[in-house]
């Protein structure tokens, strides 16, 4: 029905789609998400062949074929013939695309023809659920959701082959959404549609496949569940985080930076918390993994930490049998358990405080053969009793910088430079009196940033937090929370929460690991 | 709507109330006012209470304006000097000539601006555009007069092929047909001239609110919707682009179209309100002129009326506005 090969399309210098391809079967419904400025309209509208309508300076490269012809090719009488007819479209900002000096009625009857009676306007009005005896009215009489259902209205009326909706549900309350959708599934069977949003919601309960677009580049495509479930691209996992699901318990996520045009390299890149060099140097291509197609040069989120079958026992008392999971880069891992269930045990196993009998660490895809100075500047802890885990004979900067003095960076200077930095970062104070107080001076909720602050300064990939706010006030509490939300959002920390308390662990974590009696008991997505 | 006819009222009882103060302002009695010093030098002191009490200047202000009130809507304006004739009897003859040249004269050029402007904004920077554009924007700069005069010489004078004195032939004794046709020959020039004066500035408004309809999402809309080129550009461009156009003429015509009409009159000696305000002012006849400023400022506010109106038809969203 629709295939797009190697679509480039820019403004003056700047590219805003690069490269593009993909196809539409003709009862296929692709959703296109991304954010604002990503290229989604630009591209709705080149299908269209509407781009010199819109701005003067766009040029286009590359092919879009519509059944048999090229829309970048045929000329202007001949596309005039495939708009509406063969190809529709549902545009957005409802609140100024209709003529404000013509009725509904008329603005779907001059598609239909004068002499059609309007029982068919009447009948596909009534559909979407517009209220019909409001057919006559002007669109500023109208609310912007009912001018949104005339919209849809009017792309379905001449039972197209293509319908392209560009956020269609963008200014309905959530009852009306649902209804809307649930219509446009039942207009939708026999034809293609190109959904195009930043409402994931819609693209989930509307599309079967979804094509992530960033910068003018598919960064991600599969089926709908699949990328919904489990994504794969940093970006995608960005997008779903900061999208406020029903489902979701964790605190609301965004992606660091902002979206900038980037010419070489990974277009996310500069917002990826996981870029390595070759990411800023080169573009990967978009390629098959297991089910999913994906334009990332680390072949998606990439696992951290890992426990392969980990076993330990006391005096022949198993406390863990067999523990095996990963924690994914930027993920926060919640690990529930009663007392006793061997949580802790855990935890100074990953730090190798404790030997384990049997099983694998494994750091970044490597097994872990010796816990050195190199494992630990990418893997720090931060303990449960915050009084006790932090020297009161070290003042603060000096118990901030001790890990820097560990891995034997002695510049002095330095070192205080990067501990002002990341105390700044921890929202303490940075200043002598500070610098320079000691432990017993602080409260409980200082200290524990104090102690976040030490873990954090050599910038480290994973965190095990192990009940690291059992000891707070709530108050206090829900403050490190958000802190530890924010900076993996900044750094894309992997975090193992360890808790015994349900409601931390729902609102920290992506996934829940239930830890009973040695073995985890059951997992889930948060 | 209400509230527009309620302002309306007000803005007619303001004109007839000026009418009424204006002449009294005036240094000396209305009498001299009226009639003029020189008439007054020859009254009598009879004569003069006569003409006082006939015409009520002896009883208090206040009923004076009723009276005036009164006869105003008993179509008494007065009586010229020198005409010798009831004034609204000289207004009724000679109105229906302004009519017909203005109402004409705004018409064509309205929809001459309004079809050129639309094709012109279309095609922005093309070269139809830049030739039109050229000619418009160099005839703005001639007034009304002025371009009578150069009409009237090129065509009534050098050419000599249009009659450019008057409504008629005098004297011709013609046929029915022929009256029509002579009338018509008269009235070329004079609207021709008109036509030119006017047409320039509803072009270009209508162009420039062309220019900024053809960016609005409506018509991408309306591309998308594959109508007919001409569709878009008259039905949707074209049709939004006239509610700037509609209020611009409707100011203009009480102001520009009026005074135009009336300097093109006495260029062209057609005889119309024009004409018969400036030979009242040589005359002095002041009776006429009072009746005639009244007859035209009614007319003028009339005309606003319509125009307001028909925004609304050209515009929904301006019910709201009131």
């Amino acid at each position: 029905m629709l295939e797009i090969r190697n679509l480039n399309i820019s403004y003056g210098s700047k590219k805003i789609i690069k490269d593009l391809s993909f196809e539409l079967g003709s009862r296929e419904i692709i959703a296109v998400v991304g954010e604002s400025g990503t290229g989604k309209t630009t591209l709705a509208l080149s299908i269209m062949g509407l781009l010199s309508q819109q701005s003067g300076d766009a040029s286009v490269s590359g092919e879009i074929l519509f059944g048999e012809t090229d829309i970048c090719r045929i000329r202007e009488p001949d596309l005039r013939l495939l708009r509406w007819k063969r190809i529709s479209m549902v545009f957005q900002n409802a609140d100024n695309i209709l003529n404000p000096t013509m009725t509904i009625y008329q603005q779907i009857s001059e598609l239909t023809g004068k002499n059609r009676d309007g029982s068919s306007i009447r009948e596909m009005l009534a559909t979407v659920s517009f209220p019909v005896s409001r057919i006559n009215a002007y669109p500023h009489q109208l609310s912007i959701g009912e001018r949104q259902k005339a919209l849809v209205a009017m792309a379905y009326i001449l039972k197209p082959d293509l319908v392209i909706l560009d956020e269609p549900t963008s200014s309905l309350d959530p009852d009306a959404r649902v209804k809307i959708i649930s219509t446009i599934k039942k207009l939708s069977r026999d034809r293609a549609v190109l959904l195009v949003t930043h409402d994931l919601g819609t693209a989930r309960s509307l599309s079967e496949k979804t094509m992530v677009l960033y910068g003018g580049d598919i960064v991600e495509m599969g089926p709908t569940e699949k990328i919904f479930s489990g994504p794969r691209h940093p970006y995608t996992r960005g997008l779903i985080r900061s999208y406020p699901g029903m489902d979701r318990t964790k605190d609301l996520q965004g992606i660091r930076g902002k979206a900038e045009f980037i010419e070489t390299g990974c277009p996310f890149h500069p917002r990826c918390t996981q870029s390595i060099d070759i990411c800023r140097l080169l573009k990967p291509v978009l390629k098959e993994y297991g089910g999913l197609k994906l334009a990332c040069h680390r072949g998606g989120i990439i696992p951290m930490l890992e426990m392969r079958d980990i076993r330990k026992s006391y005096n022949k008392n198993n406390v863990l049998e067999s523990v095996s999971f990963k924690i994914y880069e930027g993920e926060t891992v919640g690990l529930l358990g009663k007392s006793g269930s061997g949580k802790t045990t855990l935890a100074r196993i990953i730090m190798g405080l404790l030997e384990k009998d049997a099983g694998e660490v494994y750091l970044e895809e490597e097994p872990v053969k010796k816990w050195d100075a190199g494992f630990y500047s990418r893997v720090q802890m931060i303990f449960q009793d915050v009084r006790s885990s932090v020297s009161h004979r070290l003042n603060i900067l000096d118990a901030v910088m001790e890990p820097l003095v560990i891995q034997k960076k002695v510049n002095r200077t330095d070192n205080i430079t990067a501990v002002k930095k990341v105390l700044t970062e921890v929202e303490l104070p940075s200043d002598e009196n500070f610098l320079y107080g000691y432990p017993h001076h602080l409260s409980g909720g200082e200290l524990q940033r104090v102690i976040i602050a030490r873990a954090l300064i050599l910038s480290p990939r994973v965190l095990i937090a192990d009940e690291p706010t059992s000891f707070l006030d709530p108050s206090i509490q829900a403050k490190v929370l958000k802190l530890l939300n924010r900076l993996q959002e900044d750094r894309g920390l992997g975090i193992l929460f360890i808790t015994h308390d349900p409601g931390v662990a729902r609102k920290v974590s992506d996934r829940i690991l239930r830890l009973d009696e040695g073995i985890i008991k059951n997992e889930r997505l948060n | 709507m209400r509230k527009k006819c309620f302002s309306y009222i007000i803005a007619f009882l303001i004109i007839i109330t000026l009418n009424f103060i204006v002449p009294r302002l005036l240094p000396g009695d209305p009498l001299s006012a009226i009639y003029g010093e020189e008439v007054l030098l020859k009254l009598s002191g009879e004569t003069r209470e006569y003409i006082n009490s006939t015409y009520n200047l002896d009883r208090p202000v206040a009923i004076q304006y009723v009276l005036h009130v009164i006869s105003i809507f008993r179509g008494n304006l007065g009586y010229s000097i020198y005409y010798k004739k009831p004034v609204i009897e000289l207004v009724f003859s000679y109105i229906p000539y302004t009519i017909i040249l203005m109402g004409l004269g705004m018409l064509i050029s309205t929809a001459l601006g309004i079809v050129l402007g639309i094709e012109s904004g279309w095609r922005r920077g093309k070269r139809y555009d830049r030739f039109i554009l050229f000619m418009m924007i160099f005839f703005s700069g001639f007034p009304a007069f002025f371009m009578g005069a150069c009409f009237l010489i090129i065509f009534g004078v050098i050419l000599d092929i249009l009659p450019f004195q008057g409504a008629k032939t005098a004297y011709s004794g013609m046929a029915a047909s022929g009256i029509t046709f002579d009338f018509l020959r008269h009235l070329i020039l004079p609207l021709l001239s008109l036509v030119f004066v006017f047409t320039p500035s509803s072009y270009l408004l209508t162009r420039n609110a062309m220019i900024s309809s053809i960016k609005e999402p409506y018509i991408l809309l309306a591309k998308a919707k594959g109508l007919k080129d001409i569709r878009i550009r008259y039905g949707h461009a074209g049709r939004n682009s006239l509610i700037p156009v509609a209020t611009h003429t409707g100011v203009r015509l009480g102001t520009v179209m009026m005074t135009g009409t009336l300097f093109i009159e006495i260029i062209f000696s057609y005889p119309g309100m024009g004409t018969l305000i400036y030979n009242s002012i040589l005359n002095r006849d002041y009776p006429v002129i009072q009746g005639s400023f009244l007859f035209v400022a009614v007319l003028v506010l009339l005309i606003n009326f319509l125009m307001d109106i028909s925004y609304v038809r050209l515009d929904p969203r301006i019910e709201y506005a009131y």
